[in-house]
């Protein structure tokens, strides 16, 4: 099982709202797409982790709720009832394509114990090595701190920091597009599509196996789009 | 007898069960008694009390799901299977409180809960919001996170802790064991269940530490440390065998069944 290089290490951070229908309930296709594109990554040899919100939404849908309460405690226990159907979800339609998939609650603060930062480098490594995909999620139910709703764009940077993750990948909830980003936090490119998704992270892969940064490489187009050019 | 009449109108009560009731001797999961355990649970709501349920079993049923038979020994191999088992233990809990339309959330902890007084209220206040709701919570120590078997040491410790923060009347710890013997009953044919136990005294840990004997490799210590808990919070331990889950009905009806630490009365005499 021990590989020669190191793996490209890959975060994607998702927000439920992509995956979901204004009913409040799962879009399967959605779902089973992504769970097949992160599927054939790791098949590919990539190493895949994914931080996803969602807990609170679906936590709302179990109990019926019609609006998101306001309230932190509303919120802490909704998401510890849409925890366990968030990481239910994510295993369902990961089965279908025999990916084994962990759970990993952190809280937000976890940067400030360096024995947790640790614990978690260990467990990521060793769950990534065993070609199994990380479901993260933050730990809001014992959370002491606020509870921002969906945001889970800084727990990817923590994850992607604490895991030295080359990539981070976010699917955006305005128009399901992908932007690719370094692990440092500066944007390379955003794509429309998984199957661009994935040939450019292949593209990405084979410049760093060869030495070279994201940087040195040029996507005319997406430059374009984000106005850098 | 009598002291088991306070176990009859419980409102809020801790169980927590070991890997040793949920599993098979081969390390599979005995699916048969998490249904039932559910029923049991789901019963209890149905009948008003408040119900959180303290679980292992993570990283046995992480190994089951890869296909590992043996259980590994190195820290970072266990938290990746408590990361893996975790999800699927949810899972398997899920179905079967589905099957009673039995809402249950997962909370998982770590030792700071207990130490840092914000996060204590936070956990204390959630627990009790989810169980005024009518959801059993489900609780584990969050492993992946922590360094296992450092910080609570173990569940039955987690339980207590638990049982303690949101102030419950009770912690039913199901075991393999029956409860504490007056000796090793695999030695001793005379060996009896102590049915109460008044006051946890130094011969009683010494008794429970099996000095000479193997009984306690099921893990009576970390029980009596459990029950020490619970009892300097005022609160009844029973330590009982939880492979027939309907047990927790007779625990409640005050049937003279495993070990019961008497909470609140310290002051009694110890008349075992």
């Amino acid at each position: 099982m021990k590989k020669n290089k190191r793996s490209y290490r890959i975060v994607v951070r998702i927000e439920i709202s992509t995956l979901i229908n204004r009913d409040g309930r799962i879009n399967r296709k959605k779902m089973d797409k992504l769970a097949m594109v992160l599927s054939n990554l790791n098949n590919s040899g990539k190493e895949i982790m994914v931080v996803s919100s969602g807990a609170i939404v679906l936590g709302s849908e179990k109990l019926k709720h019609s609006s998101v309460p306001g309230s932190k405690i509303d919120m802490q226990v909704l998401a510890a009832v849409g925890q366990a159907e968030l990481i239910r979800s994510y295993q369902h339609f990961f089965d279908e394509y025999g990916q084994i998939v962990a759970q990993v609650l952190v809280t937000s603060d976890i940067v400030e114990y360096p024995s947790r930062v640790e614990n978690a480098r260990n467990t990521f490594d060793m769950l990534l090595s065993m070609n199994i995909i990380p479901i993260i999620n933050e730990n809001d139910p014992i959370s002491t701190t606020d509870i921002e709703l969906d945001d889970n764009y800084p727990l990817a940077l923590k994850v992607a920091n604490i895991a030295k993750a080359d990539l981070i990948i976010i699917k955006s909830e305005i128009n399901g597009n992908y932007t690719v980003v370094q692990g440092n936090g500066n944007k390379i490119i955003t794509v429309d599509n998984e199957m661009r998704l994935q040939e450019t992270i292949e593209e990405l892969n084979d410049l760093a196996q060869a030495g070279r940064s994201a940087s040195d490489v040029i996507f005319p187009s997406s430059l374009e789009k984000m106005g850098l050019r | 007898m009598k002291f088991r009449k306070v176990l009859l109108n419980k409102k809020r009560v801790v169980i927590k069960i070991g890997t040793s009731t949920l599993s098979y001797e081969n390390g599979r999961i005995n699916f048969q008694r998490i249904e039932k355990l559910a029923d049991v649970l789901s019963a209890l709501r149905r009948k008003g009390l408040e119900v959180v349920l303290v679980t292992s079993g993570a990283i046995g049923v992480g190994a089951a799901r890869i296909g590992m038979t043996q259980r590994p020994k190195e820290l970072n191999r266990k938290q990746a299977l408590a990361a893996i088992g975790q999800a699927e233990l949810m899972k398997m809990y899920q179905k079967f409180f589905d099957e009673n339309n039995q809402l249950v959330a997962q909370v998982l902890l770590t030792k700071d809960v207990v130490e840092i007084p914000q996060r204590n209220q936070n956990a204390k206040r959630t627990l009790t919001r989810l169980m005024e709701m009518g959801i059993i919570p489900i609780v584990n120590e969050n492993d992946t996170i922590a360094t296992y078997e450092i910080e609570f040491g173990d569940n039955d410790t987690l339980s207590a802790i638990v049982a303690a923060l949101v102030e419950a009347d009770m912690l039913i710890i199901l075991s393999d064991i029956d409860g504490l013997y007056s000796a090793d009953p695999r030695i001793e044919t005379s060996a009896e269940i102590i049915h109460s136990v008044f006051k946890i005294t130094p011969e009683l840990e010494q008794l429970a530490s099996g000095t000479g004997s193997s009984f306690s490799t099921g893990g009576m210590v970390t029980k009596i440390a459990a029950a020490k808990i619970c009892q300097q919070a005022g609160l009844d331990c029973i330590i009982t065998n939880g492979s027939e889950p309907s047990v927790i009905f007779d625990v409640l009806e005050g049937k003279k069944i495993g070990t019961h630490f008497v909470g609140g009365h310290q002051t009694i005499v110890n008349n075992i």
